[in-house]
């Protein structure tokens, strides 16, 4: 076990969207943009783009990390790109002012019905009704969770009947 | 007064532990209520701190999900330890991260159909993932 995988994973979010060199065990030694940190595991997820415009990914596992250097501090532009990397092609087909369009409206369709409604996670993206149902981007029937399946089934219908509205 | 009940006396001073576990889920929570002062009495962390390291947890392990998600059905090079280096077309993993299903696994012995690689084998592990997936 590494002081790597020893850190709390407020430390390695830190390292999110910054460009590290990572050596690791039998010296082998990678460069990248850190997309993220798995907190169960720690390992690093690099990613470099490529001059034939390819993005190239590599992990890094936790237990190998023997030393992590920060290179390069990045900057929004790189965050932004890093963030949607792998998000599913549904939402890439919305832009970020669609995306906060719909949920805004869905937002003021749930309140007329009087149903609670807060927004939480990153950059307040997700909906979350009455603490118990999370309503993801791009905000369609299907992008509902809850354990509670009672609230799943009546939230999904009222977003189906407010697309159908 | 029986004899020996002195003794017992002074023994039943002795307080006895009692373990006070939080308060558990009300119905409408998903877990322990993190501000009930059982909890706090715990003394395992500042209740604002857990909140954050929590969400900073989910952030990064979604993240982490989706990138295993984007190799499924891809050629993937894995860096073994013992300098080996080996590709296979990945498959899945299992939640731990303890073992990963691959196919087609092309081996120094030639080719094995299937195989589990196991996760503390591994180095690293490299794949390339097409301008159209990025979306850019």
């Amino acid at each position: 076990m590494t002081d790597w995988c020893k850190k709390s994973p407020l430390d390695w979010k830190d390292y999110m969207n910054k460009e590290i060199k990572v050596t690791a065990d039998e010296k082998n030694e990678y460069r990248g943009w850190v997309l993220t940190v798995d907190p169960v595991t720690a390992n690093i997820v690099l990613v470099n783009v490529l001059e034939d415009g390819k993005v190239s990914v590599t992990v890094v596992m936790g237990h190998a990390v023997q030393k992590v250097d920060i290179l390069d501090e990045g900057n929004d532009e790189i965050k932004e790109r890093l963030a949607y990397l792998f998000m599913p092609e549904e939402i890439k087909t919305f832009s970020k002012e669609d995306l906060e369009k719909r949920k805004n409206s869905l937002k003021s369709w749930l309140e007329q019905n009087h149903i609670p409604v807060t927004q939480q996670g990153d950059e307040q993206r997700t909906l979350c009704v009455a603490g118990v149902l999370t309503i993801d981007p791009p905000y369609g029937p299907e992008n509902c969770s809850s354990s509670n399946e009672i609230i799943l089934s009546r939230v999904q219908a009222l977003i189906q009947s407010a697309i159908t509205h | 007064m029986m004899p020996g009940s002195q003794g017992m006396e002074s023994r039943m001073d002795v307080p006895v532990p009692v373990i006070r576990l939080p308060r558990g889920p009300d119905g409408i929570s998903r877990g322990f209520d993190l501000n009930s002062l059982r909890y706090q009495a715990l003394g395992l962390k500042d209740c604002k701190e857990l909140k954050q390291e929590q969400k900073a947890r989910t952030v990064m392990r979604e993240q982490y999900l989706r990138s295993l998600l984007a190799m499924a059905g891809q050629p993937v090079c894995f860096t073994m330890y013992e300098k080996v280096t080996v590709t296979a077309c990945f498959g899945s993993s299992d939640i731990d991260i303890l073992n990963f299903q691959v196919s087609e696994l092309q081996t120094p012995l030639g080719v094995q159909r299937e195989a589990l690689l196991r996760c503390p084998d591994i180095i690293s592990y490299t794949f390339q993932i097409s301008p159209q997936h990025t979306g850019t």
